[in-house]
């Protein structure tokens, strides 16, 4: 008898509590509601506003094709030490290494940290930071992935680096290659400090898929 | 027996216990202009489903039906938003430069495809979250659209 007191009072606790914390929750949730319905309306206005504001305007001119970079690029040595490590990590993939590849994003976030960017102004500066941005998580990703997904920021990496190059230049000589499988068959670029084909995006796989498209310095 | 007894009382207890701390819930009253859904044109079905199956842990509005608010699936729940909005938060999604946009975009394809989002733990409790293979492929067709225009 007096085990069945216990249990019933257990009972009625359990029950006490999950309903007081539901009740307020659905109190909160009602709120949310309301708060939603005028949300959605006031977000209305702020959308066609939005269509003239600055932001978008700046979010046009900022909409331009990746860079092409030019044969001939500025001579810069600054770059150097992002450039290594991103051939580093693309050496990994071509070894199929996850580790080797790991390591190579470790080295190319400290690169990123050590570049002086003071000499940077303007909308170089700007543009430099947006590509930092996205290099800095696609090596970080890099850092903490199987090899499919290290593969797949390797291409993202890659516009990034080819931009980079653009934008600030490279003293180094470098091979800008293309791959037409890569990225489900859309076709990807990577860079390489040796003329050979040696394929990134697949490895032992179908190491000499690509071609050479442009020679940089 | 009886210390199958105690052990489950105590469990009991525990379970009880345990729904008494708090937990900070990711909910905002504003839907921010810079939002995903505002940012694009998103046709009402793949809204719909961003919206159940991605906007609980990538955006600043988690819907709390009662068993998310439950712990301690409130604290698992809370660990991925804050992951989740770390990777990829839709609410703020126009501060992104369209460098990082497409580059999200990306991401969100091969997640689907590889069927790593959303994520099966989650799918477990939200059945409704899960996609089906006709709405995966709509959503990576979209998004595949969406990424070639920027």
């Amino acid at each position: 008898m007096k085990k069945l007191k216990v249990t019933t009072g257990i009972l009625a606790i359990v029950f006490i509590v999950l309903s007081v914390t539901s009740c307020k929750d659905n109190k909160k949730e009602h709120n949310n509601k309301d708060g939603h319905h005028t949300e959605m309306k006031s977000d209305d206005h702020s959308k066609m506003d939005h269509d003239n504001s600055d932001g978008h305007h700046d979010n046009q001119s900022s909409k331009k094709e990746s860079r092409t970079i030019e044969g001939n690029v500025q001579k810069n040595a600054a770059t150097s030490p992002i450039i290594d490590a991103y051939i580093q990590i693309k050496n990994g993939l071509v070894a199929d290494s996850k580790e080797i590849t790991a390591k190579g994003g470790m080295v190319l976030l400290v690169a990123f940290s050590k570049f002086d960017m003071t000499a940077l102004k303007g909308d170089t500066h700007k543009e430099y930071m947006e590509i930092l941005e996205s290099a800095k998580e696609q090596a970080e990703h890099v850092v903490k992935s199987p090899i499919d997904h290290q593969r797949e920021h390797f291409e993202t990496l890659s516009t990034d680096v080819n931009d980079l190059i653009a934008l600030l230049g490279t003293e180094k000589t470098l091979y800008q290659d293309f791959c037409p499988m890569a990225n489900n068959n859309k076709g990807a670029y990577w860079l390489s400090e040796v003329k050979e084909i040696k394929n990134p995006y697949f490895g032992a796989k179908m190491m000499k898929c690509g071609s050479v498209k442009k020679q940089i310095n | 027996m009886k210390i199958v007894k105690i052990i489950a009382l105590a469990l009991l207890i525990a379970f009880v216990g345990i729904q008494f701390i708090p937990t900070t819930r990711n909910q905002s009253d504003v839907v921010l202009k810079t939002d995903f859904m505002l940012v694009n044109d998103v046709p009402e079905s793949i809204h719909k489903k961003l919206q159940v199956s991605c906007y609980d842990c990538h955006s600043n509005n988690t819907a709390y039906p009662w068993y998310n608010k439950v712990q301690p699936i409130a604290w698992f729940l809370e660990d991925h938003i804050k992951e989740g909005k770390s990777e990829l938060n839709f609410s703020e999604w126009d501060n992104y430069s369209n460098r990082r946009k497409k580059s999200k975009l990306k991401s969100i394809i091969s997640q689907i495809k590889d069927e790593e989002m959303p994520l099966s733990s989650y799918t477990l409790i939200h059945g409704n979250a899960k996609l089906s293979e006709s709405e995966k492929e709509l959503i990576i067709k979209w998004i595949d659209n969406l990424r070639d225009s920027l």
